[in-house]
């Protein structure tokens, strides 16, 4: 198969799996609507009106890094249960084509919700053509990271009863925990290197960059305190991720 | 030409309880546009030799070609000429049969005109036609059933692993799959078939193969190996007899509430007789595959030495 039928079948996942399965199970994506909905109504009720603006940019982020989720949750799904990965390649599909459909089938689920917090975010930060479109570079970084984070827990399951608590623990720290729907400035200054651990917080920082909110420096690791530190481990980490996934995607058992 | 190749291939998993051999230095050739049967109990290795075959498993030693490939060394050249129904898939839960065809061999690189006649020929073939447009959540598991083993048959790969593709079908749905892997083997494909419905294996296989704990006890005909029990006929008592009474003539089991007997045809007249003269009625017919299967495996565990009286 040629690059442009590989490219080709991603789309014809991406259509089969992503458009007609939302097309046909509305509820999904309104309970892809629901968590970071809640979060926000939670901000709005209890944070200073000043920090409404980043949850809202928390909830673009948080849709995101769900799509890790959903990704992980399906691709374990059709393996162990429906036996669909087996069949789609053994075939003339090449593996990367499969996750890259998979990861784009996830992104369909979450684009209505994507739209609905960048239209938030317009209302309550205005943001100029050039932030949003670095807004959404952050965005399709950050889907690239959870998908490839997603596809790689999905590849140790082996059997479905793992995947709610594995996913819990996993996507709940990379999107609760470090400071996505919170300011860094809520983090003590001699700590904050910290959230750093969590790649979402490299996103959440260039996220909040350029939706030209108030920044926050990191006294004890400078390089962070940078859009361009923050980007570089932002890429570094999303490449990491997607190179240990395609190294250790068990496309054969052992 | 041979289609698959396989040298001392073996299968080890470790359990709690020790090692397991799940294949042990199996060899095996199929031949091109061959329809080949593998038979065996759940567990016997079936599925583990069509994993490694297809490249979703990696074997512990030994070699496996398909068309002179390397599956090990050559995925995805591999992948390109095969496909495979695994055994208990399910399609997805979504789309409907038309779609699930269409689809799959969209992805497989097909246009999305040749997509749609293939579609249009492969649900007329087996059935699906009325289904064509009901998602499969609201179809019975054997009509799930029918559009996973149509959404495979209708690539017409090159080589095509069925693993048990007829489970939970109707003998009408079952009748139809066998004719369209049959066309499909007239028109070049080679299929390896796991079954564990024995008179599909006769009506469908070439050649076919038992394996039993991972090793292969047989390989050749279905005639073959019925005549390989060397037991001609089978006679059916619903009583009358005891086991005893009946085991110097041949193997005897339960049977349906009474007693059957494989014998030769030399002691039919014999057994005939003293049935008739104790008033008891007899059925008599010839030995089918499924006693041949039962006998073959049944006496490999018997000795525990797989292989060691029919190899």
């Amino acid at each position: 198969m040629t690059w442009r039928t590989q490219a080709n079948a991603v789309g014809r996942i991406c259509w089969f799996n992503g458009i007609l399965g939302l097309l046909r199970s509305p509820l999904v994506f309104v309970a892809l609507f629901l968590t970071p909905l809640s979060f926000l109504f939670f901000l709005l009720v209890v944070a200073p009106r000043a920090e409404l603006p980043y949850g809202v940019v928390g909830g673009v982020l948080f849709s995101c890094l769900f799509t890790g989720s959903g990704m992980m949750n399906d691709c374990a799904y059709l393996r162990l249960e429906r036996q669909m990965q087996q069949v789609f390649i053994t075939s003339p599909l090449r593996p990367i084509s499969w996750v890259l459909g998979m990861a784009l089938s996830e992104l369909m689920f979450t684009i209505p919700a994507l739209v609905l917090f960048l239209g938030v975010l317009t209302l309550v930060k205005p943001i100029g053509p050039s932030s949003f479109l670095a807004l959404i570079g952050v965005i399709l970084l950050t889907w690239l990271l959870a998908s490839s984070l997603g596809f790689l827990l999905s590849t140790f399951f082996r059997t479905l009863r793992e995947i709610w608590p594995i996913g819990m623990v996993v996507f709940t720290s990379l999107s609760v925990l470090p400071p996505v729907f919170y300011p860094l400035a809520a983090v003590p200054a001699s700590i904050r290197w910290v959230a750093f651990l969590s790649p979402s917080t490299f996103a959440s920082q260039l996220a909040v960059n350029a939706a030209g909110l108030a920044t926050t420096p990191v006294p004890s690791l400078s390089v962070l305190s940078s859009a361009a530190g923050q980007l570089i481990g932002l890429v570094f980490l999303t490449l990491t991720f997607i190179a240990v996934a395609m190294w250790l995607a068990r496309w054969r058992e052992p | 030409m041979e289609a698959l190749t396989a040298r001392a291939l073996s299968k080890n998993y470790r359990t709690r309880q020790g090692t397991v051999n799940a294949l042990d230095r199996v060899d095996m050739t199929i031949g091109k546009g061959q329809l080949f049967g593998f038979l065996g109990r759940n567990g016997a290795g079936k599925t583990t030799f069509i994993k490694i075959a297809s490249g979703l498993l990696l074997p512990t030693s030994g070699t496996i070609q398909l068309f002179g490939l390397d599956v090990l060394g050559h995925p995805r050249e591999v992948r390109e000429r095969i496909a495979i129904v695994p055994q208990e898939g399910k399609p997805f839960y979504h789309l409907t049969p038309r779609e699930h065809i269409e689809e799959y061999l969209r992805v497989r690189g097909a246009s999305a005109e040749s997509a749609k006649s293939t579609a249009d020929e492969l649900l007329e073939a087996m059935g699906l036609v009325p289904y064509s447009h009901t998602p499969a959540m609201l179809l019975s598991g054997g009509l799930q059933q029918r559009t996973l083993v149509a959404m495979v048959l209708a690539t017409g790969a090159e080589f095509l692993f069925l693993d048990e593709p007829t489970l939970g079908m109707d003998p009408f749905a079952r009748r139809q799959v066998w004719e369209v892997v049959r066309r499909t083997v007239k028109r070049g494909s080679t299929v390896l078939l796991t079954t564990h419905y024995l008179d599909e294996a006769e009506q469908l296989t070439e050649e076919l193969a038992v394996i039993e704990g991972g090793h292969v006890l047989y390989k050749g005909t279905a005639e073959a190996l019925k005549s390989k029990v060397r037991r001609e006929v089978r006679l059916h008592f619903a009583g009358g007899f005891t086991a005893r009474e009946l085991e110097p003539y041949g193997e005897v089991y339960p049977e349906r509430g009474g007693l059957t007997v494989m014998t030769t045809r030399s002691r039919v007249e014999e057994l005939t007789r003293v049935a008739l003269e104790r008033r008891i009625g007899v059925n008599v017919g010839p030995v089918t595959l499924e006693e041949a299967f039962l006998t073959l495996v049944g006496r490999s565990i018997e000795e525990d030495e797989p292989g060691g009286a029919w190899a």
